[in-house]
């Protein structure tokens, strides 16, 4: 079964359009969801919890979110960029009036979570920097059962230990609980670490939705000489690099006059946005 | 429906909001326009939709498990409590008013005397407030100032209103000025009036801020 069915998912704005996203997580996987600045992401991601007014289906556990709102609510928890709320108000207050809304909250995993992020509840939301607003934030989220764990950027403002800290709960997570994740994010290195899946948006529209490996293995690096070999090669997103010139070659390309090495996942979006971005514009 | 008001009790309330409730005892003012307690209890309102705002409450809310439909109900149920709030003080201090003072002194020359009417009155100014403000408000959460002004500006001209009611028809002048032991049936009847519009006006004001929330892009 599917923890998370998203259905031609769209958003007309007057400058940028999500335009039919459409993937699936399935349950107990970690799909990363990736893209440049302003693809999509943060928009697919409200669409699904309808904070903003968008059109497809939306289905948690084979749940309508319009239908079952309150029902497929309980189910998610969800993690903005950093907790934003409520600056003036101590973490207690705001889990006082946070608890109530969760039938399954667990207050003995929420104060081990505290006391694993070395939050203090008698601190106020101001008063904690950005890593531990996210923190703050996962805190919530993870102590009330969520069966579907969807995170908006949560890595980023956390250092490279906090960050292998948060990957580690995740993936305990996943295996203990049998939750499922959807993550927004720009630090791949962290996708690499625990994702199953990838879903990678350009500019509204769905560029891929497929499992890590497979995203991987589609391409390689290919590193040529000089631009003409490049263009003999037809290697998508040709870009100058120190000592030649780069592109992504697919894997069922058969010429070659370069030098190939695996592709990372930045590798890929770098490549394939210029290609995009080159025949857009020419 | 029930946490939902909880949380707004305990994060979103701006301290006017209850302070501006002891403004009932304005009552006692001698010659004062007591309908302008009421624009305090809108200006509250105004005050905890900044905090609403400034608090990034309605993001947060919206997250929670619970309809989004509701929001803007729970916010509504709250503040309707508080215009509650306000008219029963008005009522009670100024009954205590007409108790202790002379008949005299109770007489108000700067608008209707605080009786009963003055009650129906405050209900009809926040009726139309609810129904001026908050249908903007949702429609765009970040946007406070022009719904507000826009209802204000409303409460007071028909403040205006009432005080020339006061002063040129004999209605508000003699049978509704006055203890609230003279003409008691026809100030319960204004009384009455006063609250059926603002049950009214309100219900159509939760109506309208709930659809148009629906559509609010966060």
């Amino acid at each position: 079964m599917n923890a998370l069915e998203v259905k031609e998912l769209t958003k007309v704005y007057p400058e940028f359009t999500l335009d039919k996203v459409s993937f699936c997580v399935p349950q107990g996987h970690i799909s990363g969801l990736i893209g440049r600045n302003g693809a999509g992401k943060s928009t697919t991601i409200k669409g699904i919890l309808w904070l903003i007014a968008a059109e497809g289906d939306v289905a948690v556990f084979g749940r309508d979110i319009i239908k079952d709102e309150m029902a497929v609510k309980q189910m998610i928890g969800y993690v903005g960029g950093g907790f934003r709320y409520y600056p003036m108000n101590t973490l207690a207050a705001i889990r006082k009036a946070y608890a109530p809304f969760y039938p399954t909250w667990n207050q003995g995993k929420y104060e081990k979570f505290l006391a694993q992020f070395a939050l203090s509840e008698r601190k106020k939301v101001k008063e904690l920097s950005e890593g531990m607003k996210v923190k703050f934030a996962l805190a919530l989220a993870l102590s009330h059962g969520a069966k579907l764990l969807i995170m908006d950027e949560p890595t980023s403002g956390l250092d490279p230990l906090s960050r292998e800290e948060f990957c580690d709960i995740i993936l305990q997570l996943v295996r203990d609980e049998g939750v499922s994740v959807l993550f927004s994010t720009h630090i791949t290195s962290d996708l690499m670490r625990i994702a199953d899946d990838i879903v990678y948006i350009s500019r509204g529209k769905i560029l891929a939705a497929c499992p890590l490996k497979e995203l991987l293995d589609q391409y390689k690096l290919a590193h040529f000489s000089s631009l003409a070999d490049a263009m003999a090669t037809n290697a998508i997103g040709v870009k100058s690099v120190k000592d030649g010139y780069e592109g992504l070659l697919s894997c069922d390309m058969q010429r070659l006059n370069g030098t190939l090495s695996d592709a990372t996942i930045d590798n890929i979006i770098v490549h394939l946005e210029k290609a995009n971005a080159e025949e857009r514009y020419g | 429906m029930v946490n939902l008001i909880k949380k707004e009790l305990a994060l979103c309330m701006h301290p006017t909001a209850f302070i501006f409730l002891s403004f009932a005892a304005l009552v006692f003012v001698p010659n004062y326009p007591y309908e302008v307690i009421f624009f305090f209890s809108c200006l509250s309102v105004f005050f905890c939709c900044m905090m609403t705002r400034e608090n990034g409450d309605i993001a947060f809310s919206c997250a929670l498990p619970v309809k989004k439909e509701h929001i803007p109900l729970a916010k509504m149920l709250v503040v309707i409590g508080l215009q509650c709030i306000i008219l029963l003080l008005v009522g009670i201090i100024g009954a205590v008013k007409g108790a202790v003072l002379p008949a005299e002194q109770y007489v108000n020359q700067a608008g209707i005397s605080a009786n009963i009417v003055l009650v129906g009155n405050g209900a009809i100014l926040l009726g139309i407030f609810n129904l001026i403000f908050f249908p903007r408000y949702f429609k765009k959460p970040d946007k406070i100032g022009v719904p507000f002004v826009i209802g204000a500006t409303v409460v007071f001209l028909l403040i205006c209103l009432f005080i020339i009611l006061r002063w040129a028809t004999p209605l508000y002048s003699i049978t509704l000025n006055g203890l609230n032991t003279v003409n008691t049936g026809a100030k319960a009847a204004a009384l009455i009036i006063g609250f059926v519009v603002y049950i009214m006006l309100s219900a159509i004001s939760c109506k309208l801020s709930m659809k148009y929330f629906q559509r609010v892009d966060l």
